[in-house]
């Protein structure tokens, strides 16, 4: 064996242990709720709460909502910037920076400032889309009838979360869409869509999209597993989500968060498998001479 | 009526400089035209302008009569070629061919047949299921002018299709897009900067510099009787002589005080100084009565295949003699003293 490649082993080996005895040692513990013997009662205790199972489902639906904001809003805004203002995608990457610069906290607080006052809606003060009783009413409520109505109107959908969790997810799903279009010779193919008669949503479902699914598969992963995640805005929010759900076990159970934190890892690791299923094998050069 | 008219087309760049300057073009309806220029000349803006992709300054662009300036590319029913193939790497091949025609909501049996004309036509039949990535350059390059005439255009353009595809490979498809051109008698503009190109393919070509037009002319006329020095000078091998005219209405002039005769009368004054146009190919080794004669040293000789060409030092000018080769020809030797001989009418003095 080579020099290069022995050395090449041992920081591999390193990396693993790094990684792994944790994981381990995380996993041996959430098997010890019983004394004296291993067994999943922590598991068993976790799933058979209904808070949780409500967080995780929720979490999930959030992720989803996000998702398709996001896609919705990224993928024409990066596909513009590309074809059209190349010039402006430092500020437009600047932008999508903006969760990182700016802490949850703060932006909840600006959320709550801008969206919690009440202001008048068709001459009917519309109270909040904060309100906290929100959660009682399933589905958006019709707005029209509320009015005439002259009921207080809430919505019973978390519009405000979902935006949150959007602009927490733009570093993401911005950055995969644009590494995406890199890889592709996005005005030339748009230009042979316009050629054949497509107009620009055409293009983008038809050319663009297919064209963009790894990408938008790694930024929508990266995504599911940010908003699964999340604490600060749905705790400030109040939400039923899965991130406020483990705070509160972690902070009054031992064995429980353990086993929270296995089961996180092994949902993550199932998305990336389903992820590299999904993956279009390499298609070699996309759209072009070389 | 022209099929296509292109009037006083302009476009100006924001940096102020003209990238098409005062364009007047009328293309018959059939007819195979190539832009032919250097980079930046404008040949390919103005070709981006018929196809919609740019929007001219000033002028108008009528297809058939109908004013097309300003109608956005995807309504003007033309189809375009590009030097990338710029084919979708997620669709097949039929899904790249019947594209157009699925967007214009034609019939899945409609699109279906003409799918299977379309690859017949470009000789690549069974191919429909497969995708871009698993072809070579020149059949993706087949799959996209197919991809652009299914749609049954009014107009097609190509964008210097040729330029990235391999030489042998190049002269293979441009025989192939002249018959299919031939076949569907479909209307073709086709920018490139390869003269041998142009000249092979074209019925007219279109010589352009610095977004002027400078020549319009069959492929014959342009290579032999350009107008302008550009042309004649970036259409095939030139060789420039300083001369004086001596006599401007016979066209005869000196160079170093040897008479040379050209054919045709100049509108130089006499006593003008100016140059004289030949070509290489039309050039010869010896003493010949009747023709002009000009003695010279041999600089350098290269062989180029099909022909020989020949640097020869005639009173400080550089000039080429290319011959044609053959197994049995006979060449100088490098430093020898030679006479080179050309007729009157292979000569003119630029204006």
């Amino acid at each position: 064996m080579k020099r290069g490649s022995i050395w090449a082993w041992l920081w591999f080996i390193l990396g693993l242990i790094y990684f792994f005895l944790p994981l381990y040692a995380t996993f041996d513990f959430s098997l010890r709720l019983k004394r004296g013997v291993l067994s999943f009662a922590a598991y068993e205790n976790v799933f058979s709460d209904e808070r949780f199972i409500n967080g995780f489902t929720f979490s999930l639906q959030m992720s989803f909502w996000t998702i398709v904001v996001c896609l919705l809003l990224i993928v024409p805004t990066a596909y513009w910037v590309h074809l059209r203002l190349p010039r402006v995608r430092p500020v437009v990457e600047l932008i999508t920076l903006m969760p990182f610069v700016i802490p949850a906290v703060v932006l909840t607080f600006g959320l709550i400032q801008v969206y919690a006052k009440a202001y008048t809606f068709f001459g009917t003060s519309l109270p909040s889309v904060l309100s906290l009783d929100l959660f009682t009413l399933p589905g958006l409520i019709n707005l029209r009838d509320a009015v005439a109505a002259r009921a207080p109107i809430t919505l019973a959908f978390p519009i405000v979360l979902i935006a949150a969790y959007t602009v927490l997810s733009f570093p993401y799903m911005y950055r995969a869409v644009d590494t995406g279009l890199r890889a592709m010779d996005v005005r030339t193919l748009t230009e042979a869509a316009q050629s054949l008669g497509a107009d620009t949503p055409k293009i983008l479902w038809y050319v663009i999209f297919p064209n963009l699914r790894a990408a938008l598969l790694s930024g929508a992963f990266l995504t599911i597993a940010i908003v699964v995640g999340e604490f600060t805005f749905a705790s400030l929010l109040v939400w039923p989500a899965l991130g406020p759900y483990i705070q509160l076990i972690g902070a009054n159970r031992a064995y429980e968060p353990a086993a929270l934190s296995v089961i996180s890892f092994a949902i993550t690791w199932a998305t990336l498998g389903l992820l590299q299923f999904f993956t279009p094998e390499q298609q070699g050069q996309i759209a072009g001479a070389r | 009526m022209a099929f296509l008219e292109l009037t006083n087309i302009n476009k100006l760049f924001v940096q102020g400089h003209y990238a098409v300057d005062n364009f007047n073009l009328n293309v018959e309806s059939g007819e195979f035209i190539s832009f032919l220029g250097p980079s930046g000349c404008g040949k390919t803006t103005t070709l981006r302008m018929i196809a919609g992709f740019e929007t001219p300054s000033s002028g108008s662009i009528k297809i058939n009569r109908v004013e097309i300036t300003n109608k956005p590319p995807n309504q003007r029913q033309i189809g375009m070629v590009f030097q990338s193939y710029a084919l979708f790497p997620n669709m097949t091949i039929a899904g790249n061919i019947g594209f157009g025609l699925m967007l214009a909501g034609k019939k899945n049996d409609e699109i279906k047949k003409r799918l299977g004309e379309m690859l017949d036509l470009i000789h690549l039949p069974n191919y429909g299921d497969r995708y871009p990535y698993q072809l070579s350059g020149g059949q993706q390059q087949r799959v996209a002018l197919a991809r652009a005439i299914a749609i049954q255009p009014q107009l097609l353009l190509l964008d210097e299709p040729l330029s990235a595809l391999d030489a042998k490979i190049r002269v293979e498809l441009r025989s192939e897009i002249r018959r299919i051109q031939r076949e569907l008698g479909i209307t073709t503009i086709y920018v490139t900067h390869d003269q041998e190109e142009a000249l092979s393919l074209s019925d007219r070509i279109v010589v352009m510099n610095s977004g002027k037009i400078e020549q319009v002319g069959t492929p014959f006329e342009i290579y032999n009787y350009p107008t302008t020095a550009f042309t004649a000078s970036f259409v095939g091998q030139l060789n420039l002589m300083p001369i004086t005219v001596a006599d401007a209405a016979s066209g005869t002039s000196t160079f170093n005080g040897i008479r040379l005769n050209t054919s045709q009368p100049t509108s130089l004054a006499n006593g003008t100084s100016a140059k004289l146009a030949l070509r290489p190919e039309e050039m010869n080794f010896g003493k010949v009565d009747g023709k002009n004669l000009l003695d010279g040293k041999v600089e350098s000789i290269t062989f180029l295949g099909s022909i020989v060409r020949t640097r020869v030092d005639i009173g400080g000018s550089m000039i080429s003699v290319d011959l044609f080769n053959e197994r049995k020809i006979t060449l100088p030797q490098v430093g020898e003293q030679v006479t080179v001989n050309f007729p009157a009418h292979a000569c003119w003095i630029l204006e």
